[in-house]
């Protein structure tokens, strides 16, 4: 055996070993922070900083997509007020953000443009810095659409919505280094009932597991809301499968007939809980996965949201610390709504408040007292006219009522449609150990 | 001496041969882009003089329908609205959508056999290939480009051009009539022709058809008389008149589903939605209005003239290769070849303004059965080959 492929063979050793061990010892700590990895180190105290990915409007200021920092820190002078803002040009369609696994650098993509703008949210938090501009997402991989970035150690895996060939529905996973190059890709399952479809994807170390989601291509999530739910055809170019994968080895395990197009999924952190959940956008379900005695991933239809026959269109959801409550907003009624999820196989929405004429993103506090809300769905599926708010509302949760905080209208501010959002701190020394172990860490630092 | 004065004259004629040769080729008079069985069916087409068609023009053409670079951001190429794999259309939606998910009221016709027309566009607003891209590389909801020059800059600067346009058009770079010249070449070779139909109606081979499809041309041709504008002629088949026709499709998209949108009607109407396979609801037609941009008014060929009578008439598409590239209609408004008959046979939809022929055709559920399968039998025999050298020029590369 030549050198090179001992040390590959003892490394492969090594990681089986330490996945055993993972299995056994992992200890996860406690919820999470919206949307963020678990591999990412969380604010768990009081957030300094809210950014927010903002789309560009024709006519609005710059026009151009940008990243918003707004300072929510009730002891600052500028609480509540927008405190820096980067453009980077274009329209791009700007949507979702991720942190890499030291949370000190952020990535944002855009749906249209498909650029990925890397900013450094660690030398000045108050005022992060484009970095790099990755352009060659769609050569790299033949996706489009970046949508979810996801980090795991040392990699961030990016989840698209489209491919560059018919700007269809079928698409795949990237997987990049945290200096931004174009690992692998992988495409999404098209066989034993995958349809190809993709949206999200969020992880499980301790259970190797890896659960990705299924939306629609750019032909269906550029196109004009209006006109895409009178197209019959179009309407059927949405994903109705969710998938389990194999994350070490990047394989899909199980495939699960999940219709309506599930989008975000988010897994409780709960120590101890192992069951993660999502919800469909068209077909308004909540769909709990969870491993049965023999230890095979099921899929179970636990809930629904308002009225399916309305299209309340749920869209962004998120768990609290515990994992007893989850968080939905559903858009066209701009409604957000809390779950008990004390038995995740059987939720109930316990309450519900208008947030706006439409809403999107729901970012709680890791305390879970403080919850953050955007307005930005898609450029064209947003309301028109005088619906058309575009905000960033935060609301003080007592456990049974939300109370207003501040709020920032983007437009009257010129700065576009608000829609996704991550938090920072100013000091990142203060950042709370990671979810996932050191072992997990290591265990995963080759993908 | 008189062998070498011989071995003289034979080179000479060998090498004046050569530059004859060398100068043909140059010209592109013995190029070929498809074979005449390709073309089993169709008239010969005529090749405008002062574009003759070369092989490195027509490669330069696929090259840049294929590149999505030729949009403002980059984002979308002819072939993203004419998808080689899709008949060249989008199958996938009724309307196609253009820059940053603009809306386009009308549906992206197919470029199989387009060097064949007199008019483009539904409206037939455009007259020769050469001028048509010009439309959809400006137009703010297809391709958006704020200007020409904008274009021709970007094309330049990109390596992977670099001596492309020199090659094929005798040292020249890059410019709007080259870009033009080459598309309109690379679209000229879209025959697609020796259809099942061609081998049987023109190569004369009587088992190339099954006595359902003769059927069904049996019916085009006389009880549904599709042919009076769908048209045959004795040596080929283009399976259009190149002309206007009012069917009621766009008087009736204009004049009544539209106006089911006007406020106080509209919670009256519902439409279905299908949230997944098996799972439909009816919605409430007003219920997605505050997340709907207004549709645009459409009233066809009058938007080219202005002549009244023009309104809503559209141009007769072609039949061939028609069971690749749904949806149909102008506006995408059926899915299927079957919804399409249903249509004609019950007299399309009555207006004003209806042609004379739209008249209900009192066909049988099995006559509809065999139009359709006789329409299916119309698909070229080198779809596949179109396709895959398509899909061969495709490129992608970092955007500026």
């Amino acid at each position: 055996m030549k050198l090179k492929e001992s040390v590959v063979a003892i490394r492969k050793i090594s990681q089986v070993a330490l996945l055993g061990m993972g299995m056994m010892t992992l200890p996860l700590a406690n919820a999470d922070e919206s949307s963020c990895s678990p591999f990412t180190p969380l604010v768990k105290g009081q957030e300094d900083f809210v950014y927010v990915w903002t789309l560009g409007v024709k006519g609005i200021g710059d026009e151009s997509d940008k990243l918003v920092t707004v300072d929510v820190n009730p002891k600052s002078k500028a609480y509540g007020k927008v405190i820096a803002k980067t453009s980077v040009g274009g329209r791009g369609e700007a949507h979702h953000m991720g942190f890499t696994d030291d949370r000190k650098f952020m990535w944002a993509g855009a749906l249209d443009s498909n650029k990925i703008f890397i900013f450094d949210v660690a030398t000045n938090p108050a005022k992060p810095k484009l970095v790099k501009t990755i352009n060659n997402f769609v050569p790299k991989t033949g996706l489009v659409g970046p949508h979810t970035f996801y980090a795991t150690p040392g990699r961030m895996v990016v989840a698209a919505l489209s491919n560059a060939k018919d700007h269809g529905g079928q698409t795949g996973l990237a997987v990049y280094t945290n200096a931004g190059e174009h690992v692998a890709t992988y495409p999404m399952p098209t066989t034993n009932g995958g349809d190809g479809f993709g949206y999200d994807v969020a992880i499980n170390p301790n259970k190797n597991a890896m659960l990705t989601t299924a939306f629609t291509g750019w032909n269906n999530y550029m196109a004009d809301l209006g006109k895409l739910v009178k197209d019959p055809e179009a309407m059927k170019q949405f994903g109705n499968t969710t998938v389990m994968w194999d994350y070490k080895s990047m394989k899909p395990l199980k495939i699960f007939n999940t219709p309506g197009a599930a989008l975000e999924a988010r897994w409780s952190f709960k120590p101890g809980d192992n069951w993660a959940v999502t919800t469909t956008a068209l077909t308004s379900n909540i769909f709990v996965y969870k491993q049965d005695d023999k230890g095979e991933w099921q899929q179970h239809k636990v809930g629904t949201i308002g009225d399916p026959a309305k299209i309340p269109l749920p869209v962004d959801i998120a768990l609290i610390p515990d994992g007893k409550g989850m968080w939905v907003n559903t858009f066209m009624d701009g409604t957000t709504r809390f779950w008990d999820m004390t038995d995740p196989l059987n939720p109930k929405e316990t309450y519900t408040k208008k947030i706006g004429s439409q809403v999107n993103m729901v970012s709680p506090s890791f305390d879970g007292t403080r919850v953050y809300y955007t307005t930005s769905l898609l450029g064209n599926w947003d309301m028109k006219g005088k619906a058309d708010e575009q905000f960033l509302k935060m609301y003080h949760w007592d456990g049974k009522e939300l109370k207003p905080g501040f709020e920032i209208d983007f437009y009257k501010e010129k700065l576009g449609r608000a829609h996704h959002m991550k938090f920072q701190v100013r000091d990142l020394k203060t950042l709370q150990p990671l979810q996932a172990t050191v072992e997990s860490k290591t265990k995963f630092a080759s993908n | 001496m008189r062998v070498i004065f011989y071995l003289f004259i034979l080179f000479m004629i060998v090498a004046v041969l050569y530059m004859a040769v060398a100068l043909l080729n140059k010209s592109g008079n013995t190029y070929e882009p498809y074979s005449k069985e390709d073309a089993l069916g169709l008239p010969a087409m005529t090749i405008p003089e002062d574009n003759p068609l070369t092989a490195e023009k027509v490669a330069l053409g696929r090259k840049l329908f294929m590149d999505r670079r030729l949009s403002q951001n980059n984002t979308i190429s002819c072939a993203m609205c004419h998808v080689p794999e899709q008949g060249f259309v989008v199958n996938e939606i009724a309307t196609a959508v253009g820059l940053e998910g603009r809306t386009h009221k009308r549906n992206a016709p197919t470029i199989f056999n387009v060097g064949y027309y007199k008019h483009l566009f539904h409206d037939g607003r455009e007259f020769s290939l050469e001028n048509q891209i010009i439309g959809p590389l400006l137009a703010e909801n297809e391709m958006g480009n704020p200007s020409i020059g904008f274009v021709i800059e970007k094309i330049n600067s990109f390596p992977d051009y670099q001596g492309l346009f020199e090659q094929a058009f005798d040292g020249q770079k890059a410019n709007l009539e080259r870009v033009n010249l080459a598309i309109a070449s690379y679209e000229r070779t879209m025959v697609s022709g020796n259809s099942r139909f061609d081998q049987w109606y023109f190569g004369k081979n009587e088992k190339a058809l099954n006595e359902r499809e003769i059927n069904g041309f049996r019916l085009f041709s006389g009880k549904a008389n599709c042919i009076s504008c769908h048209t045959i002629n004795k040596d080929s088949a283009l399976f259009t008149d190149q002309s206007f026709h009012n069917t009621g499709a766009g008087w009736s998209r204009n004049n009544k589903v539209l106006s089911n949108l006007v406020k106080k009607e509209a919670s009256k109407h519902t439409f279905p939605v299908s949230l997944a396979p098996g799972i439909t609801v009816e919605v409430a037609n007003d219920h997605f209005d505050k997340a709907s941009e207004t549709p645009k008014n459409d009233v066809g060929r009058f938007e080219v003239t202005s002549n009244p009578d023009d309104s809503w008439l559209y141009k007769t598409p072609s039949l061939r290769n028609i069971e690749l590239t749904a949806p149909y209609m102008h506006d995408g408004s059926l899915r299927t070849l079957e919804s399409v008959v249903d249509f004609y046979n019950v007299g399309g939809e009555d207006n004003p303004y209806k042609d004379q022929r739209m008249v209900p055709l009192g066909l049988t559920q099995e006559e509809k059965a065999d139009l359709v399968a006789f329409m299916n039998a119309l698909t070229g025999s080198n779809v596949k080959r179109l396709e895959k050298e398509a899909r061969e020029a495709y490129f992608e590369a970092p955007v500026p």
